[in-house]
């Protein structure tokens, strides 16, 4: 194990050795921490019951004001001034104020990214690891009949078919507990032969898990979140929800790769010869070996969340009032371009540049520790 | 650069909307947009002038009068019994007309007014009526129900009057006795059939068998020659036919309700129409604006051979399926050419048209959602107006090559004060309210001189407006004086207080409307400084009305009315609109502004209306039941090569600058507009 | 290579059935009324709905609407629900405008990431290459349409001329010529808009390539037999440099759809991805699910066609 750590630890100094000569991804780093830095703070100073900076404070005498224009203490009420009485970033069209704005919208940017990322990586590990570790395991016909029973269920259920979908869910219920007896039955030597047929092999998991990723890449992505975004509610967790539901393709793609190579190398087998748990080798052993590259997507991803959020915004099918997202901002601020331009530039350049930091960072940190790429 | 090899575009007009126009057809529309083109490819019988007056288009005049009924009352005894039945009454009543000095004004008015007076027989027979009966869906009006009544009507007298007189009975009054008419005993000439009625025999008595009863007639003589685009002419036919297309309920027309109160509509001959109403109600005239359909085209007939063309069921296939909603035919100044849904409509002119053929070749109109790019495509010079955003206007009105025209809208702000509550009773305390606030500060700071103050609930540019009536001044020390008066004086801490009371409450509005939330807090903020406690409150727009505005169950709010030009402000003002989901949610109830309310819509006079509309102004002015604050204006930018270009008889083209009419509409010449490669010099003045 | 070709011909067919069943899942199970169905409009009478339902079948079972939806657009007779039109008449008529759009794109694309590539490979590490991975980078971080208001604003207010839609809007009776540079004017910022993603992530990709294949064996070989550079670069290294992007022309063919709804919202272009976006908005769920459907026939056939040209360039290739 010790031995293992300091295997770590060189690896790690000999990426940031790589890392540190590629000037670009460590201005990428410096942007990258400094916009978690901001986005911390605004959501400190936005939230609550009296935020330090109120970014849905309307003061309709105040709007599209320059920035760093001061407040008009005449109209605008003592409680209701911006921080220091200055607009620092000026004001929109209903005169909230856009540095306020600003800030939340660096910390719900933020968590849209994560948690869509968040939660495409927890796929895509997921269902690349079943597929790189058991990817040749057989599926048995019965299990299909009871995951299609089990689909049908919740479609019905979705569609409002209450009767039915129960119906069915019993029906996959039912054959969960079939094969469940068979299996006990069968382990002790004494499954009934006429069910046999129930019990052939189909394909294999790995062929079940890859072709749902051909045709879930299939569709075109932005049409498909924005069908979905659309069709739903609008609400912040749909957004997150939906563009981490659709991005976990490539991660899949990633994990199965590393899956399949690791399973064949030597610390896997002898993991498995001391009889450790397939749990503890997945997690333990094989998962921190195939990490890195699902960071680097991660990191890119986040990246590529923040500007899917902006298109949808701009369609208008963006993160609803009253969060305020750099998307939004801007997707606000485009009808002001020749009144108010600030509107469209501060969030605009700000995304360019916070994306353009991740993106930066990302591919460095692929170029640090990919080994091929080390070579040269 | 659009004109450079291309000078064609100076007779093209392009304008561009957000949204793309839903159906073609006047009786079927509900959207701005296909209004907007409907009206181009259609013409009503009548539409309104620049001062917002009636004229013909269609029709070439009208006449308007009445028929007026009443049933001979037995148990009146008139000229103290000597008179009975019903041809000694209009001997009478007649009698009294041709006898100079017999009777007195106003009387003699109202005689004078008798173009004929006919005896109807009695009447037996059954009917089913459709009365209000519970409200069974809960959603706080009654359904309708329908009651099988048997009547035995007595002999009648029709009157038909030169002019519609509303009246006409109470002043018939003086001759035939005070009370003649309210005593007529319609309950003994029915019988109700249907069980479970009989507590209501009176209502469905006065239904069936209505003492008196007025029937405006209005004739349209309709103009000659005019011809549909495919060439047919149009005639009274297709006014009926368009009439019977708008009740049809297998249509679902949104415009059912303006027309329920037609009784009867009648062809006198290929070019008159005689329509005739169930009771008086002047707003009828105007919904004869109403775009005109070529019966040949749609009628039964068409509509099932296109059924059968379509390979559809004929007896489902109803105007609303038809392919005219998508291609449609009308009369008006410009023909149309083509749809393509969410792109553009083409209309060509009307080469033909019986005002003359519009000066514009061709009429687009462009779909293009985003203002933004509307703003683009205006710079760049593909489409020749635009409708300033408000924060553009400032900009756009100082660019030297564009044309701005200002007007105002149809609605105004207004503050609303429940006066079911004792706080708000006394007129004087109302008005201290509204001269605390500055309107024209937030005229300036929240509208950005947008919008025009407004002092009463009549259309600004209108004649029903009274002009001379002036805006409450902001006067903060006035109010306090007035509110003194009233009984409330400062408290030590600095509250206004009157018998132990500090004077408190909560103003409402509904949330997501960012103006009236900031007109909100001003109003708080005012009402503060002269020492009222005023708490407000942002309401979801659902429970604002379910709960506050339809309940009456709210001290003051902010919110807004749109208008048509029409006068009538009935279910705004009148009394007996005071309850639950009606729509005079504050309680105002005046005696005087009642009459005056049903006088303006029974009265079809216009000078007349304009004088009650002047007077009923005044009333609210002064009472001041709302405190009203503004009304928003709009601007609209065209290029300044468009100019308003007139062919004299003798072939001469003069041309003149767009002005907007008197009521700020800017387009009313459209027919006339032409844009000139050049921008014209105008001399001064 | 026959039985290749007829197993992937199937498997496709295959994974193109469960794309159907997920999309029309997708669009039926999501909350929401079609747009013929107005809740606002008090004139519409609880026993229009009912018609309304009827008439889209949205009163039967899932199935068997799946069933009559797949059987009418396959049978060209699915109408849209917001007019009643063919639905493959009108994708038809926007295809068509779409597919300017995307020619001249994908040209652009083309033809400026290979040079920019090689170069950029050929001088790695110099002013030029690390300018281009710079900017390449900056495209693809930036907001499509933040960029795109700017060329816009940039354009309309040096040279005051339209650039919203297809073309300007009276300008039917021009000369030809006018007319083709009116055309012509208004492709070149959405074409360009549309090719700035792909040149950055293509010229990254043809870079990599390249320096991949400058490592390689043959070409070191080459270099020290004492062959030119160039010789050895353009005749050598790029030929083989460019054989996996031949297989990336069965690829490009989705980007027909996916990549515009933006850009065509922007200009207002009449084109496939506008109409997508506004059958969204409206509900009309025909439209909705047929574009989907495309699209995801052309991604399989992109995949199809370059599964079969990688064989034809690699033989070696067999799966």
């Amino acid at each position: 194990m010790t031995q293992g750590l300091a295997e770590e630890v060189s690896r790690f100094t000999e990426a940031w050795r790589i890392f540190k000569k590629n000037r670009l991804a460590v201005w990428g780093l410096v942007i990258f921490v400094a916009f978690f830095i901001v986005a911390v703070a605004g959501w400190f100073l936005t939230t609550g019951e009296n935020p330090v900076l109120d970014p849905a404070k309307v003061r309709l005498s105040e709007k599209l004001l320059r920035p760093l224009t001061p407040v008009n203490t005449e109209m605008v009420k003592p409680g209701d001034r911006p921080l220091f009485g200055i607009y620092l970033l000026g004001t929109d069209d209903l005169g909230r104020d856009v540095f306020a704005r600003m800030m939340q919208g660096a910390w719900v940017s933020l968590t849209v990214g994560f948690v869509a990322v968040g939660i495409s990586v927890m796929i895509g590990i997921i269902l690349g690891g079943i597929a790189g570790y058991y990817g040749r395991v057989r599926i048995k016909f019965m299990h299909v009949l009871c995951l299609i029973a089990f689909f049908v269920s919740m479609i019905l259920l979705a569609s409002g078919q209450r009767e039915p979908a129960l119906d069915s869910f019993v029906i996959a219920l039912l054959l969960a507990g079939v094969s469940v007896v068979y299996h006990y039955l069968s382990v002790r030597g004494g499954a009934p032969k006429m069910l046999e047929f129930l019990f052939f092999d189909t394909f294999s998991v790995d062929t079940l898990i890859m072709r749902f990723v051909d045709i879930m890449l299939c569709f075109p992505s932005f049409f498909l979140i924005l069908t979905i975004v659309a069709l739903l509610p609008a609400s912040i967790y749909n957004i997150m929800i939906v563009i981490g539901l659709t991005s976990w393709m490539g991660t899949t793609r990633f994990v199965r790769a590393e899956f399949l190579s690791l399973r064949e190398q030597d610390f896997v087998s002898a993991a498995k010869a001391m009889g450790l748990s397939d749990i503890s080798i997945i997690f333990r052993h094989m998962m921190p070996n195939a990490i890195a590259p699902v960071l680097v997507s991660a990191t890119i991803g986040i990246a590529m969340a923040i500007l899917t959020e902006a298109g949808l915004s701009f369609l208008g099918f963006g993160v609803p009032p009253p969060h305020a997202t750099w998307g939004n901002i801007l997707a606000g601020g485009e009808r002001f371009i020749f009144d108010a331009p600030w509107l469209m530039y501060i969030p605009g350049f700000s995304i360019l540049i916070v994306v353009l930091s991740f993106n930066l960072f990302g591919e460095g940190l692929r170029d640090a520790l990919n080994p091929r790429l080390r070579k040269r | 650069m659009q004109v450079r090899g291309n000078p064609h575009r100076l007779e093209e007009f392009i304008t561009a909307s957000t949204g793309d126009a839903k159906i073609l057809n006047p009786i079927l529309h509900a959207d701005s947009a296909s209004s907007e083109i409907t009206s181009l490819v259609f013409d009503g019988l009548i539409d309104r002038d620049e001062n917002l007056r009636f004229r013909g288009r269609l029709a070439e005049r009208w006449d308007i009068y009445e028929e007026a009924y009443f049933y001979i009352n037995p148990r009146a005894p008139v000229n103290g019994g000597k008179v009975s039945g019903a041809g000694p009454l209009r001997d009478l009543i007649l009698s009294y007309r041709n006898t100079p000095g017999k009777a007195a004004p106003p009387l003699t008015g109202t005689l004078d007014n008798i173009r004929d007076i006919e005896i109807i027989p009695p009447e037996k027979g059954q009917t089913d009526i459709r009365i209000p009966g519970p409200d069974t869906d809960g959603d706080g009006f009654p359904e309708p129900v329908s009651v099988r009544v048997r009547y035995n009507r007595p002999p009648r007298l029709k009157i038909t009057l030169k002019k519609v007189d509303q009246d006409f009975f109470s002043n018939l009054e003086s001759i035939l006795g005070k009370g003649y008419f309210e005593t007529f005993p319609s309950a003994d000439y029915i019988e109700i059939l249907t069980q479970g009625y009989e507590d209501r025999l009176q209502d469905i008595a006065r239904r069936v068998v209505p003492p008196v009863e007025h029937n405006p007639v209005i004739v349209f003589y309709l103009r000659k020659g005019v011809k549909f685009h495919d060439g047919h002419e149009f005639d009274a036919g297709d006014v009926k036919f368009t009439y019977e297309a708008i009740m049809n309920p297998k249509n679902l027309s949104p415009r059912t309700a303006d027309y329920e109160p037609v009784k009867r509509l009648e062809i006198l001959n290929k070019y008159t129409v005689k329509i005739v109403y169930k009771r008086l109600y002047s707003p009828a005239f105007g919904t004869w604006g109403m775009g005109m359909l070529p019966e040949h085209l749609l009628n039964a007939e068409a509509l099932r051979k296109e059924a059968e063309s379509k390979g559809m069921d004929p007896d489902k296939f109803t105007l609303r399926d038809s392919d005219f909603n998508r291609h449609p035919v009308g009369t008006g100044p410009f023909v149309f050419r083509e749809w393509k849904s969410d792109q553009y409509i083409v209309l060509d002119r009307n080469e033909d048209y019986w005002e003359g053929a519009p000066n514009y070749k061709s009429y687009t109109y462009r779909v293009i959602p985003k203002p933004l790019n509307q703003a683009f495509e205006f710079y760049g010079g593909a489409i020749d107006n635009y409708a300033a955003q408000p924060h553009e206007v400032a900009r756009l009105k100082k660019d030297p090559r564009y044309q701005s025209f200002s007007g105002l809208s149809f609605g105004y702000t207004y503050i609303g004060y429940n006066m079911r509550r004792e706080l708000f009773k006394d007129k004087r305390v109302r008005r201290a309210l509204g001269m605390a606030i500055d309107t024209d500060k937030i005229i300036r700071y929240v509208m950005y001189d947008q919008a025009e103050r407004i002092t009463g609930p009549f259309v600004k540019q209108t004649d029903y407006y009274d002009k001379s009536v002036k805006p409450l001044p902001y006067d903060p020390e006035g109010a306090l004086r007035l509110l003194k008066e009233a009984g409330w004086k400062k408290n030590s801490e600095g509250w206004l207080e009157k018998d132990g009371k500090v004077f408190a409450f909560t103003l409402i509005t509904n949330s997501g409307n960012e103006l009236r939330k900031s007109i909100l807090t001003i109003a708080q903020d005012s009402w503060k400084k002269i020492g009222i406690d005023v708490k407000t409150d942002l309401v979801e727009w659902t429970v604002f009305l379910g709960k506050h505005v339809n309940t009456g169950n709210f001290d003051a709010l902010i919110l807004g009315w749109s208008m048509g030009i029409d006068p009538d402000l009935y279910q705004i003002w009148h009394s007996s609109q005071t309850g639950n989901n009606q729509l005079n949610f504050v309680g105002f109830k005046n005696k005087e502004a009642d009459d005056l309310i049903i006088k303006i819509r029974q009265e079809y006079d216009y000078d007349k209306q304009v004088q009650y509309c002047h007077q009923l102004h005044r009333i609210i002015a002064d009472e001041q039941p709302y405190t009203f604050l503004y009304v928003a204006k709009w601007t609209a930018v065209l290029d300044k090569k468009i100019v308003i270009m007139e062919r004299l008889p003798s072939g001469e083209k003069r041309i003149k600058r767009i002005t907007p009419t008197k009521t700020g509409n800017y387009m009313f010449y459209f027919n006339k507009w032409i844009k000139l490669p050049f921008e014209p010099v105008f001399e001064a003045g | 290579m026959f039985s290749f070709t007829v197993r992937s011909f199937f498997q496709k067919l295959v994974t193109l059935f469960f794309i159907s069943i997920i999309s029309f899942l997708v669009v039926y199970l999501a909350p929401g009324k079609p747009s013929q169905i107005d809740p606002l409009n008090p004139k519409f009478t609880p026993e229009d709905l009912v018609r309304y339902r009827k008439e889209f079948n949205l009163d039967k079972p899932l199935h068997v609407q799946y069933y009559l939806y797949y059987r009418n657009l396959f049978s060209g007779q699915l109408k849209s629900w917001k007019d009643n039109q063919p639905v493959m008449g009108k994708i038809r008529e926007r295809v068509k405008n779409s597919l300017w759009l995307f020619l001249v794109g994908t040209l652009i694309t083309w033809s400026l990431s290979f040079p920019v590539g090689i170069s950029a490979a050929l001088r790695r590490g110099s002013f030029f290459d690390r300018f281009s991975t710079f900017i390449a980078y900056v495209l693809i971080s930036i907001p499509g349409f933040f960029f795109a208001y700017i060329l816009i604003e940039l354009v309309v207010r040096a040279f005051n001329v339209p650039v919203i839609g297809m073309y300007t809007f009276g300008m039917a009776q021009a000369d030809t010529i006018y007319q083709v540079m009116d055309r012509i004017w208004h492709m070149v910022l959405p074409s360009i808009l549309m090719a700035l993603g792909g040149i950055a992530l293509l010229s990254r990709y043809v870079r990599a390539q390249m320096l991949e294949i400058i490592h390689e064996d043959y070409i070191r070989t080459a270099r020290a037999k004492g062959l030119s550079s160039d010789v050895v670069y353009y005749k050598h290294g790029f030929r083989n440099a460019l054989l996996p992007f031949v297989t990336m022309f069965g690829l490009i063919l989705p980007g027909l759809i996916g990549g515009s709804v933006i850009i065509e919202s922007i200009f207002a272009w009449p084109g496939i991805g506008r109409m997508a976006f506004d059958a969204i908005l409206a509900r009309d769920y025909p439209v909705i699910l047929t574009i989907n459907f495309i699209s995801a026939v052309l991604v399989l056939a992109g995949t199809f066609i370059s599964d079969l040209l990688y064989m034809v360039v690699d033989p070696r290739i067999r799966l």
